[in-house]
């Protein structure tokens, strides 16, 4: 057998030629990546919803748009509701940022100094974290700015996820049994199979990732405002949005939230320590009791692994890149464990085969 | 008013349906499961078409559900020795309905052939909406299943 042959040598085409089209797919989508990345996860989160009403002899397209009629109630009630205190929240922010930019200067400044005087180098850390504060915090504020004014794209997304939504609940396993139909029918099992282990790992992930993020969110929103921190469901709702990001998105929080402590006037040191036995304390509570119950082993992937994807991912596709490093990685995977399966099935076969005809 | 455009592109033709459902039902899979019931489960099914001599599986594939030949026939083999030609109504490979195993033979179209794929996902799907009626067929299939393993025994006790 010749080295093209090989199992792993033909998984490492395939493989390519599968990952060239997705995100080749992504490429083309990229405008409306969100919107679609947000549908497909409401249909993840709705889908046993029109399981339920099926199963109680309620046709389908009915259950679907009884299901989706609720859901736009909910959501118009609950963003009437909070959207303004939100963007109260948003606004405090906003008008804390200079000071919490001051401390955060204040203190690169003097470690700065000690560092250089340590390591006996004349290193001019000020100037550089300095230069690299003034961008982010325009940054920042060119951001905050964007979260307060960017109601055209709120709307657009409003209005065009409800109507993804319907429709993949209505017609996507239509559409996918006709995509599946262009397969080969020597791939056509093995095509549906990974479909199937697929699809199934990534709803179990995005049902179980949401409710982590809720469960974060109202955690860290619950014991910010028991420890007297600014904003408290602004920073809550913030820290469960960053746990998407394994290993990142945890440290990312604890931060910012010493930033906005920091930025308390007046300044109570204990308030640092306190908002960050907050974060760890519901990070022990994500891994103890969280993760094993709602997220269990729907993504099982190394810390290298997810840290390298978030990278890469994020350097692809900016945030939502970020976001969609681990499933993605995780659909990697048994896309390609399933197809060197495949392969070193095919290779067995014909190692006898070519012997006897040798 | 129907939307022709979509109902067209989508739905398979009645008849069809009816052919499918009618075959499944005459297998010991659907025994006792009510027409209307099946006949949804049989819309959820899957058509493929081979050609004369084409490989529909391998032994060691992995194996995503059962088979049925709707028109045509499939020969079944092991290590080159026939084990089954089936024709219009038998299906096979429901082990693969039951448990994650390899195919256990090789599958090979002997004429042009069209085929229902009967896919374990669509299965466990239809159990969630009908958990009674998927109880039935499970045991059926159990029932099936323990009968080839039976057939599988008397033909080895009767080669050694």
């Amino acid at each position: 057998m010749s080295w093209q042959q090989s199992p792993h040598i033909r998984t490492f085409k395939l493989f390519s030629l599968v990952v060239a089209i997705c995100l080749a797919s992504f490429y083309f989508i990229s405008s409306v990546l969100i919107p679609v990345v947000i549908a497909f996860t409401f249909y993840a989160l709705i889908q046993p919803a029109v399981f339920y009403l099926v199963r109680h002899n309620i046709n389908h397209s009915l259950s679907v748009l009884i299901v989706l009629v609720l859901m736009t109630i909910t959501s118009v009630l609950m963003i009437a509701f909070a959207l303004p205190a939100f963007l109260e929240q948003v606004g405090l922010l906003q008008d804390k940022l200079p000071q919490i930019v001051g401390k955060l200067e204040q203190f690169l400044t003097v470690y700065g100094e000690k560092l250089s005087t340590r390591i006996g180098a004349d290193i001019d850390v000020s100037t550089v974290s300095l230069s690299i504060l003034s961008k982010s915090s325009s940054l920042g504020r060119a951001a905050l700015i964007n979260v307060s004014n960017g109601l055209f794209n709120f709307i657009i997304v409003f209005i065009l996820v409800p109507f993804l939504t319907y429709y993949l609940l209505k017609d996507f396993k239509r559409a996918r049994n006709e995509m599946m139909n262009w397969l080969p029918n020597s791939s056509y099992e093995l095509g549906w199979l990974i479909y199937h282990n697929v699809s199934s790992k990534l709803q179990a992930y995005t049902r179980g990732v949401m409710l982590q993020s809720l469960i974060m969110a109202s955690f860290c929103s619950i014991g910010f405002l028991l420890i007297g921190l600014d904003i408290p469901f602004l920073m809550g709702a913030i820290t469960g949005l960053f746990n998407l990001v394994p290993y990142i998105g945890p440290v990312i929080s604890i931060v910012l939230s010493l930033l906005v402590g920091a930025a308390m006037t007046p300044f109570d040191p204990s308030i640092l320590y306190l908002g960050v036995l907050v974060i760890i304390s519901a990070q022990i509570f994500d891994n103890v009791v969280v993760i094993p119950a709602v997220v269990a082993h729907a993504v099982n992937l190394h810390p290298v692994q997810a840290i390298f994807g978030i990278i890469i991912f994020g350097s692809l596709f900016g945030t939502i890149g970020i976001i969609l490093a681990m499933p993605a990685i995780a659909a990697g995977k048994i896309v390609f464990n399933n197809i060197y399966a495949d392969m070193a099935n095919a290779s067995l076969k014909a190692a006898p085969q070519a012997a006897e005809e040798g | 008013m129907a939307n022709i455009f979509w109902s067209n592109i989508f739905r398979r033709g009645d008849s069809e349906l009816q052919t499918i459902t009618q075959l499944w039902q005459d297998t010991p899979l659907f025994k006792d499961i009510p027409k209307r019931h099946s006949a949804a489960l049989c819309a959820t099914m899957h058509l493929r078409d081979f050609k004369a001599g084409e490989s529909i599986f391998n032994q060691g594939d992995q194996g995503a559900g059962a088979i049925l030949v709707l028109d045509g026939e499939v020969r079944v083999s092991a290590e080159k020795t026939q084990l089954a030609l089936l024709k219009n109504g038998d299906f096979f490979g429901e082990i693969a309905l039951a448990a994650p195993e390899r195919r256990t033979a090789d599958a090979t179209a002997v004429n042009v052939c069209r085929l229902v794929y009967f896919l374990k996902q669509d299965l466990e799907e239809w159990i969630e909406h009908e958990p009674r009626l998927g109880s039935l067929f499970l045991m059926n299939l159990s029932a099936t299943l323990a009968q080839r393993l039976y057939e599988a025994n008397k033909l080895i006790a009767k080669q050694t």
